[in-house]
């Protein structure tokens, strides 16, 4: 590569990076952790199970952000074995539905009664249990955005921008033990704007991005000996 | 050569104008096809698999007869403003389905009814006979609510009958299921999610409440008298 061809190389990288920052909107976030009985050895062949809350009435803890936080300690730390939600609530159905599962950690005593139970619980050998309850909400909206099309094309003109926050809480119980063994929280806000000037241009606040991120980085100092 | 070249000079612009026009034309359907759309009710046809439970079965030897209301189950409102949206939700094939997993993961022996219970009824030998039937049901979206989950709620009354048809229980249960809001899904995906967490959970109120029914426990401890009694 000649020195012309890396220069211009250099500059459309640079000026991608540059688009790529600005179109990202700005987040605040914090986290906050207690943790006892934190493993220090990691937690060796058994597995971690992260579910969300779904007991209240007004909001429902995402899926996705469940799956997010999973993922991401899945993707840091090769040697943890998360169990996917949606596989341990089917596999235990119905006694991790909203009506059912367990508010306490005592409750789980009353769950391993039932052989059939007991049995899928050593099966699954889930070390650790991760309740999530949290949601992000859209805290405020302004702006008007209008976008039309005629037989000489079309476009948009004009400007918006909301608010996002998230509220997230790990609680993290000991499966061996029944016991609560730490509580992690965090918080994050961002505005995202949409200035529109014939084409629309998205600058997103990856709120519950960053809320996942915070998270997932503590739980993982929680399970992991890498951490 | 110049006669040919002047042709293929003609002949370039008019295809070129008419794939345009044609192009043109298929926009515009699409565009009108769009827009017709939002006109229609939204339909859901409930689908969703659903885990057997997890428990030791009780000792029963159960039937379930599902009455064509049940079966056929569809629940329908049609808009009232011009703002509001109609909603046709399907949950028959859903309910069969999810009920079929359920008892069998339940009971000892479930078998499903080749005709309604009734005296002098060909049917097969079982212990009673379950009827399900929706009394109510009843739905909540964000544009309705502004919340940003979407609801479904149900009202079950079940008939526990012996095989000639005589009561032996009759009791209400309700089910409630919601989901949120999600970046690219549809009202219809996500009222199909929320109807799936309402069958899930009605199921699993079944499954607690089943016992603690009181007429349905009358008839559990008359059932295990009597079954001392033929065991010597």
């Amino acid at each position: 590569m000649n020195s012309s061809k890396l220069g211009s190389f250099v500059k459309v990288t640079l000026l991608l990076s540059t688009v790529a920052a600005i179109l990202t909107g700005c987040v605040n976030a914090s986290v906050d952790q207690i943790v006892f009985n934190e493993p220090t050895e990691g937690i060796g062949d058994a597995s971690i199970v992260i579910l969300g809350r779904r007991h209240s009435s007004d909001y429902d803890t995402e899926p996705e952000f469940i799956e997010c936080v999973g993922d991401h300690i899945a993707a840091k730390d090769k040697g943890i074995r998360v169990v996917g939600e949606l596989e341990f609530v089917n596999s235990l159905y119905p006694w991790f539905e909203p009506r059912t599962a367990p508010m306490h950690p005592r409750d789980i005593d009353r769950l391993l009664q039932q052989k059939p139970v007991a049995d899928k619980m050593l099966e699954l050998n889930t070390e650790y249990m991760i309740w999530v309850d949290g949601s992000t909400e859209r805290t405020n909206s302004s702006g008007s955005l209008a976008c039309g099309i005629g037989p000489g094309g079309g476009g948009c003109f004009g400007f918006g921008t909301w608010g996002d926050e998230s509220n997230y809480e790990a609680v993290i119980w000991d499966f061996t033990d029944k016991a609560e063994v730490g509580r992690i929280s965090t918080t994050a806000s961002g505005q995202s704007y949409m200035p529109a000037v014939i084409v629309p241009i998205p600058i997103i606040a990856p709120v519950q991005g960053t809320a996942c991120d915070g998270i997932a980085n503590q739980l993982l100092q929680f399970l992991s000996e890498k951490y | 050569m110049e006669a040919h070249l002047l042709g293929l000079m003609i002949s370039a612009p008019s295809e070129k104008i008419a794939y345009a026009t044609g192009l043109l034309k298929c926009a515009a359907c699409a565009i009108i096809v769009f827009f017709l759309s939002a006109c229609g009710a939204n339909k859901v046809i409930v689908e969703g698999d659903f885990p057997t439970p997890i428990m030791t079965p009780l000792p029963l030897n159960i039937g379930v007869w599902y009455p064509d209301e049940f079966r056929n189950h569809e629940f329908t409102d049609m808009a009232k403003t011009p703002q509001d949206s109609s909603w046709v939700v399907k949950t028959g094939n859903a309910q069969v389905a999810m009920w079929d997993v359920l008892l069998a993961g339940m009971f000892q022996n479930f078998v499903e009814m080749k005709s309604a219970p009734g005296h002098g009824v060909m049917n097969q030998v079982v212990d009673a006979v379950l009827i399900p039937e929706i009394d109510e049901l009843q739905y909540a979206i964000p544009t309705q609510t502004h919340v940003k989950i979407y609801e479904i709620w149900m009202r079950y009354r079940f008939k526990l009958v012996d095989i000639n048809g005589e009561p032996l229980a009759e009791w209400m249960m309700t089910a409630y299921g919601k989901t949120p809001t999600a970046f690219l899904r549809s009202d219809t995906a996500a009222v199909n999610m929320a109807a799936v967490m309402a069958l899930r959970d009605a199921g699993a109120n079944f499954v607690l409440s089943f016992s603690k029914t009181p007429e349905i426990s009358d008839w559990l401890t008359n059932m295990s008298t009597e079954s001392e009694e033929v065991t010597p």
